[in-house]
């Protein structure tokens, strides 16, 4: 029996069910760990990827993402909100109830445009792509969502993993681009986070209530 | 784009290839070309200007700039040359609107836009039902048409008397002009019969309204506007009348109705500046224009006066007036029509011919009231009292389009040969029925009872004198303390008016009297223009997070329409 397919359905699967559990969590510690399962679970559909397809390139970005995403990115991050304080912060923008019911929506909408669009292409990559624009969405909605700014910047990951989905699930997508990408997000990830230190300093919250307070005084 | 090659029409100044300007688009040029339509509307638009110079405006540069791109549209011979000068006409025109007062210039310049907005594509479609109703929607926002009328009677009066006359008696014609060539001659081969109904119907609703409001205005410039818009309206039916029957093929009755159409606009080219120069010159000597501030002004400006009664005997359509053969040419163009097509379309003329009825009278009670109340009577004001006659070149240029006024009354049989070439390019083949009006026989008929009445009275009266108390024009005697009477006790212009203002304006018109398309159109559009503004503001004021929102949201709207076109 050939595993290739329901091997790599079943990691996509992972992936978005950790995207769209980041919804209901109103913890950041609890958002870090799922960005951390979601991460890992990426690299393993990577690794896989990189064996059914036969492609070394793959195995490398398996790596890349193993180490900055799975390991390095959740540290910081738990670092922060050490350093911050945050451990008990709780988000309260949004009905979590809600927020799931316009996730199941944004699904929707993802296989909705990408089945019908992609009827010539192999299965493989057509329930792949959906499964990835899906995460894609969750990880834009949770940005649109949350207040705190670290919940922001999970979503940007999230967001950036399911890219990541789509690229491995690719056949022939050149490795530069995903090493591009990589560097783009901790790159993206130390900048972050030492505005993150500079919005702390003045505001002595992570909210962004402070900073569209202050914008709306600057008027 | 160029317009199709000119018929051949046997008309002295018509003959003649298209002339090339050394300007214009790169490969293309601009082109001057002179057809009989564009000679008769250059005969109406020339003794206007001439007339409007001779009595101020002289030195003006955006005056001889607007009446300057007036001449190149009637004699543009493309598309481009033909869009050229009529916004060089209006960007002209809002130039001088905006030396007399802000806020009318403003919804000026807002209208001038739109139907820029509707003629440049229409030229450039393809010929069709969607290019014209852009043309008549662009033409007839500028030519003032109902329902978007509303702009005129504001604009208008706004500049000097000069310019307010070359704007009603040219402006309006130069629209009308595109109007006509556009639906006769260029998209007259796949003309349909609705066209006409629209038009009808526009024209229909401006003649009732114009007349209406031109009735209970109280500002001299304010009424001679209305009253633009009721004239406006009458060409706009003849017009609709022609094109209707001529796509039905019923050729004659189109010649009838262009004839009525085209002798409208003759003479109201001549009787409304003039009435404009008028108001001017009543401006100036008085400090106002209001009626009710007016009156006995025959006295102190008894030339005015005359030349006034004159200009106010053709906006009324008295017989031996100018305005009177296009509109018995009309209402015989009605009645034709009347008697064809189906059995809502007799309804329709019938219903027509009550409204038109209704609007002459209209017209004929604002002309009462006009030379009644502001040049009979006693003066209401010192100011008035104290007027003393216009200037010269005021009177000469006045007295100019009254001299050219008396062929066009007296005579309309010739000028109705005059204009055949005209009626021929539009309606081809066409065989008018010839005028069954003489009035220049009537008018010596007239003349010859009235002279016979005179001698015979002076023959035959009973001779001797006899002392009777002298007339005060109707008031009771003046009390001892009022020893010239109180010329307040007159009835004013907003009195006269009033009978009216309840028996038809309250049906008619929206609440206090505002016209119906200002408060169902424009008051309506503002308010969607301030929502919108308000929406903008909103998102520019948003937050980050809020604007994150929008652009998920777009996204998301973008991958559903996809998915949906792509599903469905």
């Amino acid at each position: 029996m050939n595993l290739d397919y329901p091997l790599a359905h079943l990691m996509g699967g992972v992936i978005l069910l950790c995207a769209f559990s980041m919804l209901s969590q109103r913890r950041l510690a609890a958002m870090i760990t799922l960005y951390q399962v979601q991460a890992l679970t990426l690299s393993a559909a990577a690794f896989w990827q990189g064996f059914a397809q036969g492609a070394g390139d793959l195995y490398l970005t398996g790596l890349i993402t193993l180490v900055i995403k799975g390991i390095l990115l959740p540290m910081g991050m738990r670092q922060i909100v050490q350093r911050f304080n945050m451990v008990r912060a709780v988000e309260t923008t949004m009905p979590v109830g809600f927020s799931m019911i316009l996730g199941v929506g944004l699904i929707g909408i993802a296989v909705l445009v990408v089945l019908p669009t992609t009827v010539s292409a192999v299965s493989l990559t057509r329930e792949d792509l959906a499964i990835s624009l899906s995460v894609v969405l969750l990880g834009l909605l949770v940005m649109t969502l949350r207040r705190n700014a670290i919940a922001q910047v999970i979503g940007f990951l999230s967001t950036e993993n399911g890219l990541v989905l789509a690229a491995t699930g690719m056949p022939g997508m050149p490795f530069v681009a995903e090493l591009s990408v990589a560097l783009l997000v901790l790159l993206a990830f130390l900048v972050i986070g030492v505005f993150l230190f500079r919005i702390r300093e003045h505001f002595d919250t992570l909210d962004l209530v402070g900073i569209e307070e202050i914008e709306r005084r600057g008027r | 784009m160029r317009l199709p090659a000119r018929r051949l029409v046997c008309y002295g100044l018509g003959v003649g290839n298209s002339f090339a300007l050394m300007f214009g688009l790169p490969g293309q040029g601009m082109h001057l070309r002179l057809d009989a339509l564009s000679v008769l509307f250059l005969c109406i638009l020339v003794p206007q200007i001439v007339a409007s110079a001779l009595a101020e405006r002289r030195g003006s540069i955006a005056f001889w700039v607007f009446a300057g791109a007036m001449v190149l549209t009637l004699l543009a011979g493309d598309a481009f040359t033909l869009i050229f000068g009529f916004e060089l006409m209006s960007a002209a025109s809002w130039l001088l609107v905006l030396r007399g007062d802000a806020r009318p210039a403003t919804l000026y310049a807002g209208m001038a836009m739109f139907s820029a907005a509707c003629l440049i594509p229409a030229v450039f479609l393809p010929a069709g039902s969607l290019a014209f109703m852009l043309v008549l929607l662009g033409a007839g926002a500028k030519a003032g048409l109902a329902p978007l009328h509303s702009w005129l009677p504001r604009a208008h009066p706004a500049p000097p008397a000069g310019v307010s006359a070359l704007m009603s008696g040219g402006m309006v014609k130069v629209s009308l002009y595109i109007l006509i060539r556009y639906a006769f001659i260029e998209f007259g081969a796949a003309a349909q019969p609705w066209w006409g109904s629209v038009l009808i119907a526009a024209g229909a609703a401006s003649v009732l309204i114009g007349a209406l409001r031109a009735m209970l205005e109280v500002e001299l410039k304010t009424m001679l506007a209305c009253s633009t818009v009721e004239h406006a309206g009458l060409i706009a039916v003849g017009l609709g009348i022609a094109l209707r029957a001529k796509a039905m093929g019923n050729l004659d009755l189109a010649s009838l109705a262009l004839q009525g159409a085209l002798l409208c606009a003759v003479a109201h080219g001549l009787f409304k500046p003039m009435l404009f120069l008028g108001a001017g010159a009543v401006k100036k000597a008085t400090g106002t224009t209001s009626l009710d501030w007016l009156g006995g002004l025959m006295r102190g400006m008894p030339r005015l006066g005359m030349l006034m009664l004159a200009g106010a005997a053709g906006m009324a359509a008295l017989p031996l007036g100018p305005g009177f053969a296009p509109e018995f040419l009309l209402l015989h163009a009605v009645i034709k029509a009347a008697a064809t097509g189906g059995i809502l379309a007799r309804i329709g003329f019938t219903a027509l011919l009550a409204g038109l009825g209704l609007s002459a009278a209209l017209a004929l009670g604002a002309v009462v009231r006009l030379i009644g109340i502001g040049f009979l009577g006693r003066p209401r004001s010192l100011h008035a009292a104290a007027a003393g006659d216009a200037n010269r070149a005021t009177l000469a240029g006045m007295g100019l389009l009254a001299a050219l006024c008396v062929p066009v009354a007296l005579l309309p049989g010739v000028v109705l040969g005059m204009m055949e070439p005209v009626i021929q390019l539009l309606a081809p083949n066409s065989a008018p029925a010839p005028l069954s009006y003489a009035p220049l026989s009537l008018f010596l008929l007239l003349a010859a009872a009235a002279a016979a009445a005179f001698f015979g009275l002076r023959r035959f009266a009973v001779r001797g004198t006899r002392e009777v108390p002298a007339w005060t024009c109707g008031f009771g005697s003046p009390p001892a303390w009022l020893p010239f009477g109180d010329p307040l006790t007159q009835p004013s212009a907003t009195g006269f008016a009033e009978p009216v203002r309840r028996a038809i304006a309250r049906g008619v018109l929206a609440p206090q009297g505002v016209d119906p398309a200002e408060a169902y159109l424009l008051f309506p559009l503002s308010q969607v223009s301030l929502r919108l503004t308000r929406v903008a503001e909103y998102i520019r004021r948003s937050t980050m997070r809020q604007r994150l929102a929008f652009v998920f949201a777009a996204l998301v709207m973008f991958l559903l329409a996809l998915g949906l076109s792509e599903g469905g």
